[in-house]
């Protein structure tokens, strides 16, 4: 299966496999990476499952909607590379895709 | 200590979650009648419903947390508790723990339609209802929503399809009366399903697939309920805690039996926004009540204070509400385009909630303001929206 590498806000490094076709939020949450709230379960309404992409893998992945924009304006120091987790959706591509969680999600 | 929760929805995830990550020093039993795993609720009635998900993409907990040490999941119905010697009854055992904390949730209203057939009927709730729900849509052309509420019209999107037609059919004179007659219009005008108000459903009549109503037949070959909810109340009031419309707890979730906790939409509690006690049913109550409850069992209370918040996803529009307020307060709108629009909920010059629909930055601004404290409705309009007013207030 294709992984992802997880850093949490606690630095540790969490190797998450996933199935093309799920969010990096759902990968994450099973694996129980530490400090994604998401507290609104996935719905791109609470921008508390703030995470940072490795900007090498930019072109890859699908640009964000302006919702998702909005939301992340919100988040706690967002940077170019930032993205709520619930909507990145993985497919084969991105097995290797390294990504940071936000230290804090408010 | 040793606690037994009495359900697994969000707000007991939650809990569990909160106490998990505090360190509880305990044994935590967490009673679970269901045949699942934790789910998230809110997708069924969403993107569930419309795309043949897989069920794990539902999971609740995290994988160490549904499987800590600490936690013993018990695949049972509470029948009743015993607050004095802190006991726990289900259909095979009774258990015994220090702290009952109720999670218990709500149900759905059902109406009972007279020639109405079962295998007709379908509510959304839980994650049974939603599997039977999408194994009898594939052949129904016309479905039939009962309600008003935001559940009906987000069913109504997530089963739109153009070979289906689609009604809403309400009780009473106004569709979607929990939020501003603008906001109303836009979801409304929007929705794929034809609406009527003002129906009393008389019967079922099999033979030419309708109900019969005040206004007429309407079609259906499928009926789903979306009539409002009912907390699950009875545990609690078979011991002499709890009403019909809700467990009453003071603001750190305890109710008057100090052995009985309640979180979650069963809870009613005081709503420091609201200024007066109410019983929520939002992902924002479940989520905060929780977390309120574990602050307490973990030894460091701090009271209820969080401002609620809502969300609603009909097909191409994405609602969403900051704070909360009365049927009855009044409205002003700040923002109207074709794509946006923003609604002020307000008594007199306070304003109470903002709903904002597909402008996410309004809604995440609001919610911010509030927590800064009272929010003016003259400085609103002034200002000319909610993002403005909030940076103005940090400058």
């Amino acid at each position: 299966m294709p992984q992802l590498n997880c850093i949490d806000p606690r630095e540790q490094v969490i190797e998450v496999t996933f199935d093309p076709g799920e969010t990096i939020l759902q990968a994450a949450h099973r694996a129980g990476v530490g400090g994604i709230l998401a507290e609104c379960g996935g719905g791109c309404s609470c921008a508390t499952c703030h995470v940072i992409l490795d900007g090498t893998w930019d072109g890859t992945i699908v640009e964000p909607s302006t919702q998702e924009v909005d939301m992340l304006s919100f988040a706690v120091n967002p940077t170019p590379h930032s993205r709520l987790a619930c909507q990145v959706e993985l497919s084969d591509k991105h097995d290797g895709l390294s990504l940071s969680v936000a230290k804090r999600q408010y | 200590m040793r606690l037994g929760i009495v359900g697994a929805g969000q707000s007991a995830c939650t809990l569990l979650a909160e106490l998990v990550q505090g360190e509880f020093d305990g044994q935590i039993l967490v009673f679970n009648g269901e045949p699942h795993r934790p789910y998230r609720r809110p997708p069924l009635s969403k993107s569930w419903l419309k795309m043949s998900a897989d069920t794990d993409t539902l999971r609740l907990l995290p994988e160490p947390v549904e499987n800590h040490i600490s936690i013993q999941w018990i695949k049972e119905w509470v029948k009743s508790i015993q607050p004095d010697n802190g006991e726990i009854h289900t259909e095979q055992a009774s258990y015994q723990v220090d702290q009952i904390i109720l999670a218990t949730g709500t149900r759905p209203r059902q109406l009972t339609i007279e020639g109405l057939p079962s295998e007709t009927t379908h509510v959304i709730r839980t994650l049974d209802d939603a599997e039977k729900l999408r194994q009898h849509v594939d052949h129904a052309e016309n479905i039939t929503v009962i309600g008003a509420g935001f559940l009906a019209f987000e069913i109504a999107a997530s089963l739109n399809h153009p070979d289906r037609t689609i009604r809403i059919v309400a009780k009473g004179n106004r569709l979607l009366p929990q939020v501003s007659l603008k906001t109303a219009h836009r979801l409304v005008d929007s929705s794929p399903a034809l609406t009527q108000v003002d129906t009393k459903i008389e019967s079922y009549d099999a033979n030419s697939k309708s109900l019969t109503t005040n206004r007429g037949p309407v079609p259906a070959d499928l009926v789903i309920v979306a009539a409002g909810a009912i907390p699950n109340t009875e545990v609690a009031m078979r011991c002499g805690l709890g009403t019909t419309d809700g467990i009453v707890t003071d603001v750190f979730m305890q109710t008057p039996h100090p052995k009985v906790s309640a979180i979650g939409e069963v809870s009613l509690h005081h709503q420091p926004h609201l200024g007066k006690s109410k019983r929520v049913e939002s992902i924002s109550e479940a989520n905060d009540s929780a977390a309120t409850c574990a602050k307490r069992l973990l030894g460091h209370p701090v009271p209820f204070g969080a401002i609620p918040w809502f969300w609603s996803d009909q097909g191409q529009l994405k609602l969403q509400i900051a704070g909360l307020c009365a049927r009855s307060d009044d409205e002003t709108c700040l923002i109207f385009s074709d794509t946006e629009c923003v609604v002020i909920r307000h008594c007199g010059d306070r304003v109470t909630a903002i709903e904002a629909i597909n402008v996410a930055k309004e809604f995440m601004a609001a919610r911010r303001l509030f927590e800064c404290g009272v929010v003016s409705l003259s400085a609103l309009v002034e200002a000319g929206s909610v993002f403005d007013l909030l940076q103005s207030s940090r400058s």
